[in-house]
């Protein structure tokens, strides 16, 4: 018999890694790339999100490394169905549907933590280890260790102080998200260490959006005269984030916490603040100093969908312009908006 | 105009029958108690607070808060002749026309001012993320507060543990928007009425069951998602008692809902909710019922009326709009041989991540216990680009196949 | 000084041929497979109108969507930023400027220099573009010139529901076999094309003057039905379809002046 594979698989950035890490495995996003043909849609349908619908493609087709298991996440109504569908597609993978609350309330919170206290002994019975405190501690702080060095990379890129920076760190949170996190670290190590280099002009963008993998696509942002200043995509800079670490607290409470908590992706809302979104992206854009305000949304995302409207209107009444992007997260699709981001950067100049 | 609208409504209904006593029939009470609950809604004379579907409602309704829920005050404003009207503003403000009819139309009539402002929004994550998102952008329209419920994907009892006591919560919340109280003896009277209402649509369900069946395609239609707005209430006990009765009646007389019924049909999802044909056509050409509506299924058990949170938690989680699709497809099949079905229509509404999205996987499951799906491509709730003579085509072109080959049964 | 600016569409190619400030030729050729190519024809017929040769050209500016394969010009820049700058120079009162062009639509708004303040594309669907107007026509069995006047004959509007190509096609086909006259028939398609475009132009918001651009600015009966949705008279000039190549020569001009 083979040895087990040493992977997990994900598809959503509020999977808790950590975990992943404490059971033994490494987490490999199944990211929404390469070309497998098209026939998720035949299995669940059409008009659903791309991301989804590439992931599942991926599946079928085989184009994935051998996995021990997968974690999905309740993110969306279409990642329900992409774990629907997998279990039909795949049937002898082991898979779990973690749920996930929308909001960071104290309830969402405590039954978050309680999913998660499932996920371990779910995972602790895919690897056939005993899932200490201390393991999770120790991971924990490896994957804190690697938002740190990820933040500080994307400073740098946002400064416009490293060489072909958007490119890279693309790159590398791709890396991040589907290879074993001491390897990562080594390449950022690598970067870090790199001498300041100003990169030329370009008219500076915040860019925010949910599925925008491919670095090439930031290569065309360039080439189109947009310098991104800030990135918030679940591709990109969502998918670290900082976890307490303060051991008085309970260690499950305090992931979902820290989770819940990240900064928002729209399917996430703060009942306190309806609509708070929109308020974010204006905060963010001021922040970097952004010229214009880019969204890259894949088609048929709900979250978003529904939020655009009110991100649109608080962008105008700031008097900050605003371009929507919609996808399918091949490069072609955004290609096809060349023509918009060049229109919309000479507007801005 | 709205509020007109329930009030013409109304008058037209009580007129007509008492012109004509004869003439009164279940889907008239119900339509008459729809239009007393859009009055109320439309008079701000009420508490209103807007709620997700899953929302206990009962709950609510014992609080005598008025509850509402998105799909059902869409579907009726879609009626109206300032639907598309509605559809376009919501458009123009940016509502993708890619997103549910359901939620475009309620944003649409929102910005327009056409929907009452309430003291408290409540969503939940089921059934679907577009209607969560609606619920916040119109808690941010009207200034109002969210209540947000966590409905647990699974049936698990830790799960319905939580749940029940965030629905406490949720009472409280309503408490302190709205003043009024939850009143512990109003309360168990409102379980009783829920579970007596239970009963009778129990019942109700299986006289549908029977071969011919009593109902015709629509008697039933929008009954299970609409209903539990009248849960708790002495009216829904005398909604359901009235469909019962007249059911009975049928039999009695031997009389089936199709005359000569020959092709028994499930619907999935919702209907359309505008005026169309297709139901009629069904009888009139091919003795086709529609007898059983996906929705129109009780998942759950009477609810303890001295402890009520438990069961009304475990009431929301078992909703086929609520949990994974093997669930889901587990109950259409359990309805597909319970009703005999020769096969199902799925509308596959426009823009419906969950319900639509499970198509395929709907389809397969229904291959394998022999019942033929048609699918359909149909936006449920706008009406504007609405090709009926395209869908006709399709749908006989799918009763000719039902009637070539044998009963699954 | 003299410069040219050209324009590669989906259907045509223009080029446009500035003295100073004068208008000196332009041409116009229907697009090949050949991108490089058709810009070469264009030119080459627009300095025959001019009777100038390709060496008294200081400066040339591309634009369109197949900007980035015209091999002789200078620079690239979009059609957006030109359609402006062009109706700009034509009407300086223009604000809003609605642009049809064979494969994508465009609302487009503009200050008093002709700088873009806001836009809105249309590239996923064919309705408001030529291509639509080309497969209607042919439906129809109509010349594709004819199309807008005999739409003016009809008594009322034939109902096509849907601004999609594909369904508005089979619908068009059916409503000809079920004998309705073609002039209704082309007036419905109309009025479903405005319908899409007046939502376009809603998004940027519009403001007087209003220019229609491109080549459907020639199809009267769409012109009609877009007035009476907008209720602004659009402003059309003579030859619609250079407003782009008109722009990029400005443009040329403009950064041929400061080197
Ligand atoms: S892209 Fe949007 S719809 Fe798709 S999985 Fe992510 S949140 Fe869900
Ligand atoms: S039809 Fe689907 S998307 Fe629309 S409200 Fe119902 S469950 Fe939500």
């Amino acid at each position: 018999m083979k040895d087990k594979s040493k992977l997990i698989g994900f598809t959503c950035a509020y999977t808790p890694l950590a975990l992943i890490d404490a059971a033994g495995f490494a987490p490999y996003r199944i990211l929404p790339m390469g070309d497998s043909p098209d026939q998720a849609g035949h299995i669940l349908h059409e008009n659903l999100c791309p991301h989804v619908k590439r992931v599942l493609d991926r599946g079928m087709q085989d184009d994935i490394p051998e996995l021990s298991g997968i974690v999905f996440m309740n993110s969306c109504d279409t990642m329900r169905r992409l774990n629907d569908a997998w279990q039909k597609v795949r049937p002898n993978d082991n898979t779990l549907l973690v749920d996930l609350p929308v909001s960071n309330d104290p309830g969402s919170v405590s039954f978050f933590a309680e999913e998660l206290a499932l996920l371990t002994d779910t995972l602790s019975q895919w690897s056939g280890n005993n899932i200490t405190p201390e393991r999770i501690e120790n991971s924990i702080g490896r994957y804190n260790e690697l938002a740190m060095h990820l933040n500080e990379l994307k400073k740098r890129v946002d400064n416009g102080t490293l060489k072909d920076g958007s490119l890279r760190l693309q790159t590398i949170y791709n890396k991040a998200a589907t290879e074993p996190i001491k390897d990562v670290m080594e390449m950022i190590k690598q970067m870090i260490d790199e001498t300041n280099e100003l990169s030329d002009g370009g008219l500076p963008v915040y860019l925010f959006g949910n599925v925008l993998p491919d670095p090439e696509a930031f290569v065309l942002f360039e080439s189109c005269g947009a310098r991104i200043v800030s990135e918030d995509l679940c591709t990109g800079s969502r998918m670290t984030h900082s976890i307490e670490t303060d051991k008085s607290s309970d260690v499950f409470k305090r992931l979902a916490n820290g989770l819940l908590s990240r900064t928002a992706c729209a399917r996430t809302v703060d009942p306190i603040n309806p609509g708070k979104m929109a308020l974010d992206v204006v905060e963010r854009a001021n922040a970097c100093n952004a010229r214009g305000v880019i969204g890259h949304t894949v088609k048929f995302c709900d979250p978003y969908l529904a939020r655009m409207p009110s991100v649109r209107d608080a962008l105008k009444k700031e008097g900050i312009s605003f371009l929507l992007l919609e996808g399918d997260c091949t490069m072609r699709s955004i290609g096809q908006h060349k023509t918009r981001i060049e229109a919309f950067i000479e507007m801005l100049r | 105009m709205i509020l007109q609208h329930f009030e013409d409504q109304e008058s037209g209904i009580m007129n007509a029958i008492k012109k004509n006593p004869e003439s009164a029939s279940p889907r008239k009470k119900l339509a008459l108690e729809t239009a007393r609950l859009g009055k109320r809604l439309y008079s701000n004379a009420d508490d209103l607070v807007w709620a997700g579907p899953l929302v206990p409602f009962d709950l609510l309704n014992a609080m005598e808060v008025t509850p509402c829920f998105a799909e059902f005050i869409a579907s009726i404003l879609v009626s109206t002749d300032a639907g598309p009207l509605f559809f376009e503003n919501a458009e123009q403000a940016g509502y993708a026309s890619d997103t549910c009819g359901y939620h475009r139309m309620l944003m649409g009539s929102a910005l327009k001012g056409m929907i009452p402002t309430p003291k408290l929004l409540i969503s939940a994550m089921s059934p679907c993320t577009g209607g969560l998102a609606a619920m916040e952008n119109l808690a941010r329209v009207f200034k109002k507060d969210l209540f947000i419920l966590h409905i647990p994907q699974k049936e698990s009892d830790h799960g319905v543990r939580i749940l029940a006591n965030h629905i406490r919560n949720m009472a409280e919340s309503v408490s302190s928007h709205t003043g009024k109280v939850l009143d512990k003896d109003r309360l168990r009277k409102a379980m009783e009425n829920t579970n007596k209402t239970r009963d009778i649509l129990s019942n109700i369900y299986k006289l549908a069951q029977q071969v011919p069946s009593p109902v015709n395609g629509r008697d039933l239609s929008n009954f299970g998602i609409v209903l539990p707005l009248f849960f708790g209430t002495e009216v829904g006990i005398e909604i359901a008692q009235s469909f019962y009765d007249e059911l009975k009646s049928r039999i009695k007389a031997n009389r089936s809902g199709v005359p000569g019924e020959r092709i028994r049909l499930m619907w999935l999802q919702n209907r359309i909710q505008f005026k169309n044909n297709l139901v009629k056509m069904l009888e009139k050409e091919f003795n086709a019922s529609i007898v059983i509506d996906e929705l129109n299924v009780i998942t759950w058990d009477p609810i303890d009326p001295e402890d009520p949170y438990i069961g009304l938690a475990r009431r929301s989680i078992s909703s086929p709009l609520n949990g994974t699709v093997e669930r889901r497809v587990k109950q259409i099949v359990k309805l597909a041989e319970a009703y005999k079905i020769d096969g199902a229509i799925n509308p596959c509404h426009w823009g419906c991540r969950q319900g639509t999205g499970a198509r395929g996987l709907i389809d397969s499951s229904m291959k394998e216990i022999g019942v033929p799906v048609l699918n359909l491509e149909v936006d449920c709730v706008d009406p504007r680009n609405f090709a009926e003579g395209q869908l006709i085509t399709r749908i006989e072109a799918f009763m000719e196949m039902i009637e070539s080959r044998p009963s699954p049964w | 000084m003299i410069v040219a600016g050209v324009d590669i569409g989906s259907l045509s190619g223009e080029t446009v041929i500035l003295s100073d400030d004068k208008i000196l030729s332009y041409s116009i050729v229907r697009t090949g497979a050949d991108s490089a190519l058709t810009a070469k024809k264009a030119t080459d017929e627009a300095l025959k109108n001019a009777d100038i040769s390709f060496e008294d050209i200081d400066y040339t500016i591309a634009t369109g969507y197949g900007r980035v394969i015209v091999p002789f010009a200078n620079e690239n820049i979009t059609e957006i930023s030109c359609h402006a700058k062009g109706a700009n120079y034509l009407f300086p009162t223009v604000r809003t400027i609605l642009d049809m062009g064979g494969q994508d639509c465009k609302a487009i708004r503009c200050n008093e220099k002709g700088k873009v303040t806001n836009f809105a594309m249309n590239d996923k669907c064919a309705a408001g573009t030529g291509r639509f107007c080309e497969v209607m026509a042919d439906v129809l069995g109509i010349a594709l010139e004819d199309i807008g006047k005999t739409s003016l004959e009809a008594k009322k509007d034939a109902m096509i529901s849907s601004a999609c190509a594909v369904f508005a096609k089979s619908e068009a086909v059916s409503l000809l076999r079920s004998g309705v006259p073609k002039s209704e028939i082309l007036s419905g398609v109309h009025e479903a094309i405005a319908s899409r475009v007046f939502a376009l132009l809603q998004r940027v918001g519009i403001e007087g003057d209003f220019v229609i651009s491109g080549g459907i600015a020639k199809n009267i009966g769409v012109i009609k039905k877009v007035a009476e949705k907008v209720g602004l008279k659009p402003l059309i000039s003579e030859e619609p379809q250079i407003v782009g190549a008109l722009g990029a020569a400005l443009f040329a001009k403009e950064r041929y002046k400061k080197g």
